[in-house]
C-alpha cells in the first residue's frame, strides 16, 4: 500500500511547469478564529467585530482573516500536488497579501515551478522552489509568495514508499 | 478600589532601530496541535499528521508543521509589535533551521531592523522587524523579516 502519490517526487517536476490546483476552500470565521487564537495572536481585527467597525471608520464590515491563516490555507491547497513527498519545508519568501480575505470567500491556488536543484548532502532528495498564488473566485489575488521544499527522489524512495519501480525502458 | 484599563500594543515611535523585544509567553506544541493545523489547512504531507510515516523517515513522532510554528511565533510577537498597528505588508526570508516536535515549547524575540514614516498615509509609518522563534533548548526553529504599517502615537489622522 503506497504511503504517498507516485507522481510528485523531485524527478516529476520541471522548471516552468504550471499547476492549477483543483480544490478550492471556502474560509469560515471558525477557521479564522481558531487559527488566530490557537496561535495566541492578539490583533483584534481578526476576532472583534465591533473593534474592526470602529478602527476602520466603518470601512471594514467584517473581521479580517488573519494573514497567516490565508497563507496556510493557500499553501494547503497546493500541498498534495507540490509537497506531499517533501522531507522538509525549507522556507518561504516574498510573501505578500495584496487584498483582504473575509469569511465566505472561496480561495483557489495555482503554482509555477521556479527552480530545481540538488540537495547537497542528500543524494536521495532535491530542492524544489515554486511560486504560489492564492486568489478568490473572482480572480482577486489574496496571497502570493515563493516556497522551497526538500523533495524525495523517486529513484531512492519509490520502493520504500510502496510504489512499483518504473520499468526499465527497453531499447 | 481602582479601575484598571491596560492599553495593549506599541506605536511607531516605540520602534527605535535596534530595539529588542523578548515577547511574552511560550506555547507548547502538541502532536494534536500539529495534526489539527495540518488537516484543517489541507496540508497533505503525511509527515505532519501520520506518526508511523514520520517514524519511517527517521523522526520519533510527527513533525510539527512549520507553518504552525511560524503562525505561533508571529502570534507571540503581536502584542509588542503589531496589535496597535495596521496592515501586514510583507514577509521575507522565512526559514526553519530546526524542526519542532511534539512537546517543544516555542518562544519568540524580535529586533527592529528599519522604520520610516509613510508619505502616502499621514499618521502611519512602515516598520520592519526580524523575529526569531526558538525552543526550550534554545534551538532556532523559525526566523523571518516582517513589515507592517504602524500607527503614529497621538496622530489624529491615524485614529
Amino acid at each position: 500500500m503506497p504511503y504517498t502519490s507516485p507522481d510528485n517526487y523531485f524527478e516529476h517536476f520541471t522548471a516552468g511547469d504550471r499547476y492549477e490546483h483543483v480544490r478550492g476552500r471556502t474560509v469560515s470565521n471558525v477557521d479564522n478564529l481558531w487559527l488566530t487564537l490557537t496561535t495566541l495572536n492578539t490583533a483584534q481585527g481578526h476576532f472583534n467585530l465591533d473593534y474592526i467597525h470602529r478602527a476602520s471608520g466603518g470601512l471594514f464590515t467584517e473581521r479580517l482573516v488573519m494573514g497567516g491563516a490565508t497563507l496556510a490555507i493557500v499553501i494547503g491547497l497546493t500541498a498534495e500536488d507540490m509537497s506531499e513527498n517533501a522531507l522538509a519545508d525549507l522556507g518561504l519568501t516574498g510573501v505578500r497579501l495584496p487584498a483582504p480575505v473575509y469569511r465566505g470567500d472561496t480561495l483557489y491556488a495555482h503554482s509555477e515551478v521556479v527552480e530545481l536543484s540538488d540537495a547537497g548532502d542528500r543524494p536521495d532528495a532535491g530542492v524544489m522552489t515554486y511560486r504560489f498564488t492564492g486568489r478568490k473566485g473572482d480572480g482577486t489575488v489574496v496571497v502570493e509568495g515563493t516556497r522551497r521544499v526538500l523533495l524525495k527522489r523517486f529513484s531512492h524512495w519509490a520502493e520504500r514508499d510502496g510504489h512499483v519501480a518504473e520499468p526499465e525502458e527497453t531499447a | 478600589m481602582a479601575t484598571v484599563r491596560r492599553e495593549r500594543g506599541l506605536y511607531f515611535e516605540d520602534f527605535e532601530v535596534g530595539r529588542r523585544f523578548d515577547h511574552h509567553w511560550g506555547r507548547t506544541l502538541t502532536a494534536q496541535d500539529g495534526i489539527a493545523f495540518s488537516t484543517v489547512t489541507m496540508n497533505f504531507n503525511p509527515l505532519y499528521f501520520d506518526a508511523e510515516y514520520a517514524r519511517r523517515l527517521g523522526h520519533e513522532d510527527v513533525v510539527i508543521n512549520p507553518l504552525l510554528v511560524y503562525a505561533v511565533v508571529l502570534g507571540l510577537s503581536v502584542e509588542d509589535l503589531s496589535e496597535a498597528g495596521g496592515p501586514f505588508l510583507g514577509l521575507d526570508d522565512l526559514c526553519f533551521p530546526a524542526e519542532a516536535h511534539p512537546g517543544d515549547t516555542i518562544r519568540a524575540r524580535s529586533v527592529v531592523l528599519d522604520r520610516r514614516t509613510s508619505k502616502s498615509r499621514p499618521g502611519w509609518g512602515v516598520v520592519e522587524w526580524r523575529t526569531t522563534g526558538y525552543d526550550q533548548r534554545g534551538r532556532v526553529v523559525c526566523e523571518y523579516r516582517r513589515r507592517n504599517l504602524s500607527r503614529l502615537r497621538h496622530h489624529e489622522e491615524s485614529r
